[in-house]
């Protein structure tokens, strides 16, 4: 057991894991060895055509066993059929004990409950979103999740932690050799960047596609060079559920209120001048921020540089209104940004080893100037709570929190101090998922609380005079005013969920629920 | 057997049902909602208090939570109770 710099206490080994890296600090723990190397293979001319008739001859085909691990990426979202289809597959082939590398799961993908049950997957890599988070955290996994953040994951697999015996991709076209695009077809999701580390690194890759056309495709993202086989299917997704339509800013005074504040705190540093690059989510909150900032930035004749991360129309519009020069995209949200993608050379499609991996020669997010991010719970520590709920569930994952919090300039964490009765600011977050020493201020509907390690931001907002400071420990105790004490989580001793830092180092664990 | 409901699923509101009980079965609580979880022993604290002070020994109470915090849902104990009491659903 060691305490690690967060102050949790890990085990030295983990049974399903394996030894722990213990967290040292956000920057302590220096890259190692070499990057991965896949075995060479050769397709001469008289090979020409990659297709092959269905998902179970291309499984045949690669050489997948029992045993193995498999990989897939999120952008098809709750839209996705590809994941599903994979593992009936393999279940019906025989195929047993697969470790399942996904970039994401979504709500679609508790069909996969039963493959768990069935003994077809034995351990899932990446995040584990509702139905499925629910039963890994009340034991239903044999083998702990493990969660890696979207910069952990490629460094993991550039690295050779993890080594992908087949990559499957869903590819909204692809021709008959494998040039892959996500920027058009019926179920065109635009950005393919979770993807790219997979068909690069993984020993075999296999593309799904439903919209098959002539060599060669348009608006390539994936060259075929990294893929070995093309499998054509009715559907690989249903569009509603590929995209969002357009996501509103909220109506909803409160967290106007709170990402007034946020907005009132950027346009205080100086980070809030020419050349700004800026990301959000895309939810309520942080689209309201760029509405305020967007807002900020016309008053004042500022024009930014880059937005980065899961691009929106919110974003696509401030390009095209010139309020940032380029756009850089992991992830398409909605069809503005899918179609803004295929047709406009400034927004550039990037991996996710390019936006947010720490071990190559430097990612996307170190030249972040603002991230606005969210968090279920925040403490007194800074430290953020993105992965368990109130109740202790593993339900959602770590997205690109701990890559933007580490490399942006100013991390800005957006809350409201209440859900329901459940405070988000509390004396120890639940789950560390991202350190508080990468995190540089709390805002809440109650005020703004800098992290004391930024006096320089301190004295920044004291001088524009309208940012409303509290400290750390006022959100805590006004919020602790209002729900009274919780009762402590009550967990079994065994381990469900393993949170690696973007390092690979683990930053803290989540623990069986006790059973009601 | 004689029922009273008071209050809303409004956010931070609750749904107190209360059903009567014969004499000497005590007080049952059934509680459902997401801050269960982590306020259940002070929900359970708030109601027992609450129909204590109201001299209610013998009641069945369902909770359906939405966040309420403890005054909010101290004062649906008491109007569920009163309603019970007065023979309404008023």
């Amino acid at each position: 057991m060691a305490i690690n710099a967060v102050g949790r206490d890990i085990p030295d080994s983990i049974p399903g894991y394996g030894d722990v890296k213990h967290f040292k600090g956000h920057d302590r723990r220096p890259p190692e060895g070499n990057r991965f190397g896949k075995r060479n293979r050769t397709a001469f001319n008289s090979r020409t055509d990659k297709t092959l008739p269905d998902i179970k001859a291309a499984i045949s085909a690669s050489g997948l066993k029992s045993g193995m691990t498999i990989s897939f990426h999120h952008h098809l979202r709750n839209g996705d059929f590809v994941v599903n289809a994979v593992l009936d597959a393999c279940a019906e082939m025989g195929i047993r004990d697969l470790v399942i590398f996904p970039t994401a799961l979504f709500g679609v993908h508790k069909h996969l409950t039963r493959h768990i049950q069935s003994g077809v997957i034995r351990q899932i890599m990446g995040s584990v979103n509702g139905p499925i988070g629910q039963l890994a955290s009340e034991g239903g996994m044999s083998v702990p999740v493990i969660l890696r953040s979207h910069g952990g994951r490629p460094r993991a697999v550039t690295s050779g932690e993890v080594v992908i015996d087949v990559a499957f991709i869903a590819a909204p076209t692809s021709d008959k050799y494998g040039n892959l695009s996500g920027a058009v077809g019926k179920s065109a999701c635009g950005s393919l960047g979770y993807a790219h580390s997979d068909a690069e690194y993984a020993q075999c890759v296999i593309a799904i596609t439903d919209n098959l056309v002539p060599y060669p495709a348009p608006c390539i993202h994936i060259p075929q060079f990294f893929v070995d086989f093309v499998v054509v299917v009715n559907s690989i997704g249903d569009p509603a559920g590929i995209v969002s339509g357009t996501t509103r800013v909220t109506r909803d005074p409160m967290r106007l209120l709170i990402a007034d504040n946020a907005a009132k705190l950027i346009e205080a540093t100086p980070y809030f001048k020419n050349g700004i690059s800026f990301q959000t989510g895309a939810g309520g909150i942080s689209l309201a921020v760029a509405a305020y900032v967007r807002e900020a930035m016309r008053e004042r004749g500022i024009k930014g540089s880059f937005g980065l991360g899961g691009i929106t129309e919110f974003f696509v519009d401030m390009m095209k209104e010139g309020l940032f020069e380029r756009l850089l995209d992991v992830q398409s949200f909605d069809l503005a940004a899918v179609r803004s993608i295929g047709e406009n050379p400034n927004h550039v499609e990037i991996s996710a080893d390019w936006y947010a991996n720490p071990w190559n020669a430097g990612c996307a997010v170190n030249m972040l100037d603002t991230v606005v991010l969210g968090a279920t719970e925040v403490d007194r520590d800074f430290n953020v709570n993105v992965n368990t709920e109130a109740d202790g569930a593993l339900l959602h994952g770590i997205g690109g929190h701990q890559d933007t919090a580490a490399g942006a300039q100013l991390t800005i964490i957006t809350t409201p101090l209440l859900r329901g009765r459940i405070p988000c600011a509390v004396d120890s977050v639940y789950t560390v998922t991202t350190p508080g020493e990468v995190v540089d201020a709390i805002v809440t509907e109650f005020g703004v609380a800098i992290n004391p390690r930024r006096q320089d931001l301190i004295d920044a907002a004291k001088e524009a005079g309208n940012v409303p400071l509290v400290t750390m420990d006022e959100l805590i105790d006004k919020a602790h005013g209002f729900t009274g004490s919780m009762s402590p989580v009550e967990t079994e001793e065994r381990i469900i969920g393993v949170i690696e830092y973007r390092d690979g180092t683990v930053i803290d664990v989540v623990k069986q629920l006790k059973k009601k | 057997m004689k029922t009273a409901q008071a209050g809303t699923l409004e956010s931070m509101d609750c749904i107190v049902s209360v059903t009567e009980s014969d004499k000497g079965r005590g007080i049952s609580i059934v509680m459902e909602g997401a801050s269960v979880a982590r306020f259940g022993e002070a929900m359970v604290k708030a109601t027992k208090d609450t129909l204590k002070s109201l001299g209610v020994r013998d009641i069945s109470v369902s909770i359906q939570d939405n966040g309420a915090g403890d005054l909010v849902l101290k004062a649906r104990v008491e109007a569920a109770v009163r309603r019970l009491a007065g023979g309404k659903a008023a």
